[in-house]
């Protein structure tokens, strides 16, 4: 889990171009979206491919997304109790 | 002053509702959704989603699918009148795109083939094949263009520009749009249900509407064209404010344009996109603007969101209403959101309507809302007085490859080149790294223009407008998706990039940057976009002080700029930038005035004597300029060098000629910098020597520049000081 949690995190910052944040100082339990990182939909769009692309995990609802991008940890806790074969 | 009332004279449309007026008033008595799943391109994943495709176009045909929709709802516009229009305004989001992708797609590279992909193409398509000499302009402000477009042909017969103008939207299905609503997910799956509480998003759908307004009463007019209101939500790039409240705006700008209180509206035609955020957005307008609104629906469940075309579809609908008095059903909504708290109709109904509001949102915030109404039924809207003397500069800036304004200039003054591609970083270093995190090349260069030129103006104002020319737009984002959706086999194309890609993105971000609610206007006009971005703001800045940001910028992008740009041949180096100028009506204080004596015109026979008359005549001339600052493309160097020294033969001017490409670079937006060239010339009081073969070039109080465009098109702009 904490690998997954660190994979994440460098992925994150790349895909959303989040240059002012290290993996070193991203909190994983911190409010991931309309946070302090002025995280919106359009990034949670993003993120949604990364991680169909990735891990082969989809997450197709509005709904579903809200609760699984709450924190980083969400989003990997989801990732791992979804994917069928490895998470890295 | 009272203005000129503008009729609709003729329209013509067609949608996946069918083909001309008949047909489409049939399709709307009959409540019948359009929607079915998509066949035009094979679709490598899943089910094809359901759209809106119209049937039946002409087979192959030498243009792309676009234009072959806007001719044809041309000529049905046009056959009530024996004369070609006498400008020609269109508003689409992607051009000839569709066959852009299928060409990248076969890793054709042959350029000839890629000669209508840009938005102009479409504009100046139809305007040829009319026979249209006048201005040709194309309007992108996402899927509020063809409303915006329409508001745009109201202001240039208003002021007397023109008296017969051409005007519309079209778009058409292509994968950039289908593969991009989708990764947003904001499709929805079953068909478009508008207002519906189990609304899931929109579908995808394509067509063209053109009307042919004229301020010359026609013998049997379709409708009048009353009012329009612009604004901008100044929020986010894609999601439309939560309250409504550039919606609203826009709603209300029409109706005080048209002199109208709400209660005098008998029907409105919804944006109604069947997204959740849209329809709640414009639901709250509504109810604040309406203490009951009056009949409503949105077309969209039956046609499909056909975006640049929508607003000029549902503008020839709203004409229908008045004229044979069909308000058409709200199709797909069986269970109304309660939470929007608006009851749109359940089914068509024959109604004696005399006024229609209607509206249309788009990307980037670009609202854009029309009055339509019965001819004659109202005393013409009043129009503030009109000033004359064109606009007044009081910031400017630049970006080239050599960097910003100063940078620029002092190389200028040494007679160097200032061509290429300057670093992102260069570009991106006064942005906030919060507000540009997604943002790519051509997004970067117009904050960083908009900036400039606003600091440039001295602490002060902020812009309430934004004008902005591009040749090609957001070609980063652009590729970068089609890139992506074709290397993840149409599976993982990016939302972002998708949102970036739209023309009207950059001056949708200034707008957020600088809280611009007012009209927010993106033009493209290949190599006189920047000119075109002048003349809307000529059309739209109203005599009130307030202030504009106009600009002109265009990326270099590696791979595209060279398939779509005619000027960029396989040698030539890649250059970009821009220009920006900080502007309004007020003449106190500025640094420079500017005005357009001649507006982007198609290089036809005799149009420079059309420019000559419009300069004021040969007379006047001598010692008028100083400086001429010829604008040719590499693509037109012999029919542009032709009509320069035709020019300068029949003026006898002697004034020294910098032909400005040769220091900027080839690329659309090349003029904004020329532009820049001219005011920080005239702010100086002397254009260096070094430009040409001699010494300085003292510009004497009185003393003006002239910038010309020469080439495809002909313009003119005059610069001097106050």
């Amino acid at each position: 889990m904490s690998k997954l949690i660190e994979e994440l995190k460098v992925k994150i910052i790349d895909i959303l171009n989040l240059q002012d944040l290290t993996p070193e100082n991203f909190n994983e339990n911190a409010q991931l979206v309309g946070g302090d990182l002025g995280i919106d939909s359009i990034d949670v769009l993003e993120m949604v491919v990364m991680v169909e692309k990735d891990y082969g995990v989809v997450i197709n609802s509005q709904e579903v997304g809200e609760k699984v991008f709450s924190s980083l940890a969400s989003l990997a806790g989801y990732i791992e109790g979804n994917s069928s074969g490895s998470a890295s | 002053m009272i203005s000129k009332r503008v009729y609709i004279a003729g329209a013509g449309i067609i949608s996946p509702l069918g083909r001309g007026l008949p047909a489409t008033e049939e399709a709307l008595r009959g409540n019948r959704s359009s929607l079915r799943p998509m066949t035009l391109f094979a679709v490598l994943h899943g089910k094809p989603l359901p759209v809106g495709q119209v049937d039946g176009l002409n087979g192959p045909s030498p243009v792309p699918r676009t234009h072959q929709l806007a001719h044809t709802a041309a000529l049905q516009a046009m056959a009530v009148c024996d004369r070609p229009p006498d400008a020609v305004i269109v508003g689409t989001t992607t051009g000839g795109i569709l066959t852009t992708e299928q060409l990248l797609r076969d890793k054709v590279l042959d350029k000839e083939l890629y000669r209508y992909h840009g938005l102009t193409s479409v504009a100046e398509y139809i305007a040829g094949a009319l026979g249209c000499t006048g201005p040709a302009l194309a309007v992108s402000t996402a899927c509020s263009s063809g409303a915006v477009a329409i508001a745009s042909a109201l202001q240039l017969l208003r002021r007397g520009k023109a008296e017969k103008v051409l005007v519309g939207g079209v778009d058409c299905l292509c994968r950039l749009t289908y593969f991009g609503f989708h990764s947003l997910q904001l499709v929805d799956q079953q068909g478009c249900r508008p207002l519906d509480m189990h609304r899931h998003g929109m579908a995808v759908s394509e067509g063209a509407a053109m009307l042919l307004l004229t301020t010359v009463k026609p013998a049997r007019p379709l409708a009048e064209l009353l009012g329009a209101g612009l604004s901008c939500d100044a929020y986010h790039p894609a999601a439309p404010h939560p309250e409504g409240r550039g919606a609203l705006m826009a709603m209300q700008a029409a109706l005080a344009d048209a002199g109208l209180a709400p209660a005098a509206v008998d029907y409105i035609s919804l944006h109604g996109t069947g997204t959740p955020e849209n329809d709640l957005a414009e639901a709250k307008a509504v109810n604040t603007l309406f203490a009951t609104p009056p009949p409503l629906s949105s077309i969209k469940g039956a046609t499909g969101h056909s975006l640049a075309a929508s607003g000029a579809i549902e503008a020839v609908v709203s004409a229908m209403a008045v004229s044979a008095n069909i308000l058409p059903a709200n199709t797909g909504c069986r269970h109304p959101d309660p939470a929007l708290g608006l009851l749109p109709l359940a089914t068509p109904i024959s109604h004696a309507t005399t006024a229609v509001l209607s509206n249309s949102f788009g990307f980037g915030g670009n609202n854009g809302c029309l009055v339509i109404t019965k001819p004659d039924s109202f005393p013409p809207a009043a129009m503030p007085s009109q000033a004359r003397g064109g606009l007044a500069i009081h910031g400017w800036s630049c970006f080239t490859g050599a960097g910003d304004t100063a940078r620029t200039m002092s190389l200028l003054t040494q007679g160097s080149p200032v061509a290429g591609t300057a670093e992102l970083e260069t570009i991106s270093r006064k942005l906030p790294p919060r507000l540009i995190r997604r943002l790519k090349r051509l997004s970067r260069l117009t904050l960083a223009l908009a900036a400039g030129a606003v600091e440039n103006s001295g602490p002060g104002d902020q812009p309430a407008s934004v004008f902005m020319g591009t040749g090609w737009g957001a070609l980063s984002e652009t590729h970068d998706f089609l890139t992506g959706l074709v290397d993840s086999g149409d599976q993982f194309p990016s939302p972002t990039d998708f949102v970036g890609s739209v023309h009207n993105g950059p001056a949708g971000q200034t707008a957020i940057m600088f809280g611009a609610t007012g009209a927010n206007i993106t033009v493209s006009g290949g190599d006189y976009s920047f000119e075109q971005a002048l003349l809307a703001a000529d059309l739209f800045l109203e005599n009130t002080g307030k202030k504009a940001l106009v600009l002109g910028a265009d990326e270099g992008h590696h791979f595209l700029s060279p398939l779509f740009d005619p000027s960029i041949a396989p040698r030539t180096p890649l250059a970009d930038g821009g220009g920006a100028f900080f502007l309004s009506r007020k003449r106190e204080g500025a640094a420079c005035l500017v005005q357009i004596p001649f507006y982007p015109h198609p290089a036809t026979e005799g149009c420079i004597d059309s420019l000559l008359e419009s300069l004021g005549g040969v007379q006047t001339l001598q010692g008028r300029y100083a400086l001429l600052l010829a604008g040719i493309p590499a693509a037109e160097r012999e029919e542009g060098e032709r009509q320069l020294a035709g020019f300068l033969e029949k003026t006898g001017l002697t004034a020294p000629v910098v032909r400005y490409r040769e220091f900027t670079g080839e690329f659309a937006s090349a003029s904004a910098v020329a532009a820049v060239m001219a005011v920080s010339f005239l702010a100086a009081g002397k254009a260096p020597g070094k430009l040409g073969s001699g010494a300085d070039i003292a510009l004497a109080s009185g003393e003006s520049i002239l910038l010309l465009g020469l080439g495809r098109a002909l313009s003119a702009l005059e610069f001097s000081r106050p």
